[in-house]
């Protein structure tokens, strides 16, 4: 029931994930962030089997660290899914894979075009203007289609991510504790304020 | 069938000797109750059918190859019959599948058809048999006959109706209908050519602006080509279509059998 | 053995021709609709039907019955949308494309279909008989209350026997306005504004929530039918076809179209710029 986002807009790139850290019938912390900032431009929202998760996540962000400091530059978001790919393809055939989902969302530095890429524990990676992992595929994707076009301003992309977690809300049994909202732009990473205490009930 | 029933109840209704090795068993294994042997009364006898209507005929076919597994049982064993034998209101049904449901069924409808004419003193017509098809197939809901039938005949207005049937009675009135073993073979190559599906208009523009080619009635002899193309493509790629093709045409002038044969390799 | 031995030991003859049964079921000029079903002779009948006809848990299943849906129905302050797709599936197999899930149960009530295609052609027609029957006995058109609640007293009878139907009962009737109900074969029934039943449910959900309100005029009401259907259509593989729209209102229900769902996905995309994930170059 972990939920993650990713909207791509004119120049920035959402991403969210649910604050639910859940194990068996508990939910153990209500403010978890399922998101790695890995350079100024990008970010890595995940989900999937605990320990693996932040293991895997961790390991990707101290590598594009060092890519950083031995060549005083940064890596560009489809550079980045590149390598998480092949880590997740090398994973994926080892005597113990990790089961990690992930989305990436990044902005070029040079060109500044916003990227999404969509990334599953079977090392499969798409770029995609707005993607989901977990439950929130079945509910989000067909809103997604009817309310998402590619130059879509900061402003329309936070109304449509408030259709998706307010059908998360309606329509999931569990609930998932609101959402961290991350965006990446040309000038870097920022956390969005997002309130999801008002109650939304089905029709 | 009789015979399996007693088989839970071995000890009231069986003669007092046995021959089966049930005193032997364990003590412990004998009181946990009377076991029952896996039940499986299907088999799938192969082979393929379909039909397609026209404006003023229908047509319905089948393949006469009868298998089980990689044997032939037999080169000729129809699939398509007549029901209710009646020349005013030809109703001809089709059926694929297990073999002896697909006889049974057939029986089952032809004494219905008949009943209903002694009973009402007037043929059953295409569209009541149809509905009538469903709720059998539907009374043997817990316990399917395992067959998919094609019922087809000619309307109120003389026109050609078909109707297709899941195994449990479901049914649509259709133009055309491929079913069997080669229904994934034959059901695209119908579509295109019976439907016109993805066929457009050529010249009509790109995109959105293509004009779908209009769906028109095929005359008699084009359908029958493409009944004997479908059946021939058939016998190339499956295993269990062959030996020879039976179909029958229904029309005003009632109904019309006709045989041609396929490869027997 | 014993039941070789057993066969010889009845009377000769006993076992052929048709048995009383039989005889009468065929003699009988009206079929009995209902309440008489084949048993399989085992133990366990709703096993065996698991086992020959259940694609879900037995995917080399003998018995391939036709699957897969999506379907919903809202109330809104003009009536009730019902609107489907049209796709029947057997395991990968799509068996129809033509599929009639919105079932006219008489001119004034609706049913819709999701699970097993006969399930539902049979009992709601059988929801039908005793729809008319109420009519006849009573002089006045039955409630959809009291429709619904026929439909589901009565799968909840063979509860477990392995009926499988997600349906919903629409009408508009004077003492109760526009009526819609949810009826599955575990035997719920629940009232509500808006439902979507099927493997597409949740997609149609999305599109149908987030513009969803009461005071929708008739002909948004109608749009937003038609492009929640769309949106399941598109991401949900044993959904497709054709978009079968019905409006219900107090005089009876409307007929909008059976629409072929491919031209109006082109015209959503490329006139109005949605589903921009589909893109032409690689």
């Amino acid at each position: 029931m972990e939920v993650l986002l990713g909207i791509t807009g004119k120049d920035f790139v959402i991403v969210a994930a649910s604050k639910a850290a859940m194990r068996g019938a508990s939910i153990l912390k209500s403010n978890d962030d399922k998101t790695r900032p890995l350079n100024k431009h990008n970010l890595l929202a995940f989900s999937g089997e605990a320990g693996d998760t932040i293991q895997f996540t961790e390991y990707i962000q101290a590598n594009i660290a060092l890519y950083s400091m031995r060549n005083e530059t940064d890596l560009g978001p489809s550079a980045v899914a590149s390598f998480i790919r092949s880590e997740l393809a090398k994973s994926l055939r080892s005597r113990k894979p990790y089961n990690v989902n992930l989305l990436l969302g990044g902005v070029d530095p040079i060109s500044r075009e916003p990227s999404l890429y969509w990334l599953d524990y079977l090392a499969s990676s798409a770029k995609l203007p707005y993607a989901a992992h977990g439950y929130a595929q079945y509910y989000c994707l067909s809103i997604l289609d009817k309310h998402h076009h590619p130059d879509i301003s900061f402003d329309q992309g936070m109304r449509i991510l408030r259709m998706c977690t307010d059908e998360l809300q309606r329509r999931l049994p569990i609930d998932f504790k609101g959402m961290t909202v991350k965006v990446v732009k040309k000038d870097g990473i920022q956390e969005v304020e997002y309130d999801t205490s008002k109650q939304v009930l089905s029709a | 069938m009789a015979s399996l029933m007693h088989y839970a109840s071995l000890h009231s209704e069986n003669p007092a000797y046995s021959f089966s090795e049930a005193s032997t068993i364990p003590h412990s294994e004998a009181s946990a109750g009377p076991r029952q042997h896996a039940f499986y009364p299907y088999t799938d006898n192969g082979g393929s059918t379909l039909g397609i209507t026209g404006e003023t005929f229908a047509i319905l076919a089948g393949d006469t190859r009868s298998t089980s597994g990689y044997n032939i049982n037999t080169r000729y064993e129809p699939k398509v019959f007549r029901i209710g034998d009646d020349d005013s209101s030809p109703i001809v049904l089709s059926v694929v599948g297990f073999a002896a449901d697909g006889k049974a069924l057939k029986e089952r409808l032809d004494t219905i058809v008949k009943m209903y004419k002694y009973q009402h003193g007037k043929p059953m017509s295409v569209k009541a048999c149809a509905q009538r098809l469903s709720t059998i197939l539907y009374q043997k809901r817990f316990f399917p006959y395992y067959v998919h039938a094609i019922l087809g005949g000619l309307d109120e207005e003389g026109k050609g109706a078909l109707y297709s049937y899941d195994p449990v009675g479901s049914y649509e009135r259709e133009q055309c209908r491929a079913a069997g073993a080669a229904a994934s073979l034959i059901m695209p190559f119908l579509d295109n050519q019976v439907n016109f599906k993805n066929q457009y208009v050529p010249g009509s523009g790109e995109g959105l602006s293509l004009k779908e080619k209009p769906r028109e009635p095929l005359p008699l002899d084009a359908v029958v080509g493409i009944v004997k193309d479908a059946f021939t493509s058939a016998t190339e790629r499956h295993i269990e279509v062959g030996d020879g093709l039976q179909m029958i045409l229904i029309t005003k002038d009632g109904i019309k059998e006709m045989f041609t044969p396929l490869k027997r390799d | 053995m014993d039941t070789l031995v057993a066969q010889y030991t009845q009377p000769p003859f006993s076992h052929e021709g048709y048995t009383q049964d039989e005889q009468e079921d065929y003699a009988e000029s009206i079929p009995p609709l209902s309440l008489k079903f084949a048993l399989p002779p085992v133990d366990r009948p709703a096993q065996f039907l698991r086992a020959m006809t259940d694609d879900h848990s037995n995917p080399d299943c003998p018995i391939k019955i036709a699957h897969g849906t999506t379907t919903l129905a809202f109330r809104f302050k003009g009536g009730i949308i019902v609107a489907t797709d049209s796709r029947a599936t057997a395991g990968n197999w799509i068996a129809s494309q033509t599929v009639k899930k919105v079932i006219e149960i008489n001119p004034m009530l609706l049913g819709t279909m999701a699970g097993g295609a006969a399930d539902c052609q049979y009992w709601l027609a059988y929801l039908g008989i005793q729809c008319r029957l109420h009519e006849l006995r009573h002089k006045r058109r039955i409630s959809v209350a009291a429709a619904s609640k026929i439909l589901a007293n009565l799968v909840y009878s063979y509860k477990g026997m392995g009926l499988s139907m997600g349906t919903m009962i629409t009408g508009v009737t004077p003492q109760e306005g526009p009526a819609l109900y949810y009826i599955d074969s575990d035997g719920t029934r629940l009232a509500g504004n808006l439902f979507c039943v099927g493997s597409g449910q949740t997609f149609a959900y999305g599109v149908l929530d987030a513009l969803y309100k009461y005071d929708l005029e008739d002909d948004e009401a109608l749009e937003l039918g038609k492009r929640s259907i769309l949106a399941a259509q598109h991401r949900d593989a044993y959904s497709g076809g054709y978009i079968n729209l019905y409006h219900v209102k107090e005089d009876g229900w409307v007929k909008h179209g059976f629409m072929d769902s491919n031209p109006i996905f082109w015209e959503t995309k490329l006139e109005k710029g949605e589903f921009s994930n589909v893109t032409s170059h690689l």
